[in-house]
């Protein structure tokens, strides 16, 4: 049509085409004239979505099989060493009983060179101490923590 | 109200947050794009909704595909859908090559009133028709600039072509729709002014 019109005179050219803001008209109209995708569709690229996505590290749903151990493990290293160590050793009985046999320790080290001296029959230690006591009351027993056990000897 | 949180995240961002799989990321995405992805599919592919939501999918799917090796940065989501878009609705258009204009609709059968929103309806289809006349070429570097809004960069890489090539598709398509709209400017409420 417009090439048609334009054969006949170059003095209607000017209404061959639309002007600018003419066009522009059609354009927004066009902008305005949306389409809203279905219900349909917006479900087929959820699922789509759903089933493309990659698994996130700590997933609150449920891992598959093979994942599983590779949880477990980011849970261990997210617990952190001194878990591990409890663990290992068997909780907090273990340790208590560890703890007790530490201050057991202790106080025989402090307490007991005489009384050890007595059991090994004298092959053991040796010097001034060995030789100085053959009884021993009940303060000798006790830890003898700063030395109180010899004063108390020394007052005796 | 995670949505909310998450409204104003670019769809750079979302697209990261998808790939770290991150549920919610995916469905404002699709809130955000679907719409703009098969409005642009529907005008290349001549107003097959069909079609349009097919390819709508298929687009969407690719996205969600290549999301965990997506760059941030590099590229904006939306010239990337769209270059994907401009490549599945060119095969399409390629398979079905001739296509018959009588087949859509045409805007004076169905304008009764001069109810303006019938009128801008009317005027959409018949830039629709027009666009289809166009070659394809021309109909995408004229959607993408003057219906979608995008930029003449923007447009060079979704057609992978140079910024000069936009413009030069973009003004013949111009001046081949002005001469193809200007019989409709009676019906469609332009006097001769």
């Amino acid at each position: 049509m417009a090439k048609t019109d334009r054969k006949k005179t170059d003095g209607i050219k000017q209404n061959d085409m639309l002007d600018d803001r003419a066009l522009q008209a059609f354009f927004d109209a066009a902008r305005d004239d949306t389409i809203t995708p279905s219900d349909a569709l917006m479900t087929a690229i959820l699922d789509d979505a759903a089933a493309e996505q990659p698994q996130p590290a700590m997933s609150a749903v449920a891992p598959p099989p093979d994942l599983a151990l590779a949880t477990a493990r980011d849970l261990r290293r997210a617990r952190g060493v001194w878990a591990d160590l409890k663990a290992m050793i068997g909780g907090w009985p273990a340790l208590a009983g560890m703890a007790t046999a530490t201050l057991a320790g202790v106080w025989i080290g402090f307490s007991a060179p005489i009384q050890l001296e007595q059991w090994s029959g004298g092959l053991i230690l040796s010097g001034d101490y060995t030789t100085t006591e053959a009884t021993f009351a009940l303060e000798d027993m006790a830890p003898s923590y700063l030395g109180t056990g010899l004063l108390m000897e020394d007052e005796g | 109200m995670a949505l909310d949180a998450y409204s104003d995240a670019s769809d750079d961002a979302l697209l990261v947050l998808y790939g770290n799989g991150d549920p919610m990321a995916a469905e404002l995405l699709t809130r955000r794009l679907a719409p703009r992805v098969l409005g642009f599919a529907a005008r290349l592919l001549g107003g097959d909704r069909a079609e349009a939501e097919d390819v709508t999918q298929e687009a969407m799917l690719r996205l969600w595909k290549i999301a965990p090796d997506w760059r941030s940065g590099e590229a904006k989501v939306t010239t990337w859908l769209f270059r994907v878009v401009t490549n599945l609705c060119t095969d399409r258009l390629r398979k079905r090559r001739t296509v018959d204009i009588d087949l859509i609709d045409d805007p004076a059968d169905q304008a009764p009133g001069a109810v303006e929103t019938l009128i801008q309806a009317d005027r959409a289809a018949a830039l629709q028709a027009a666009l289809m006349g166009l070659p394809d070429r021309q109909r995408i570097a004229v959607t993408l600039r003057h219906i979608e809004g995008e930029t003449n960069p923007d447009i060079a890489q979704i057609m992978q072509i140079s910024v000069e090539a936009v413009e030069s598709l973009t003004a013949r398509g111009k001046k081949a729709l002005a001469a193809a709209l200007a019989g409709k400017r009676e019906e469609l409420g332009y006097g001769e002014d």
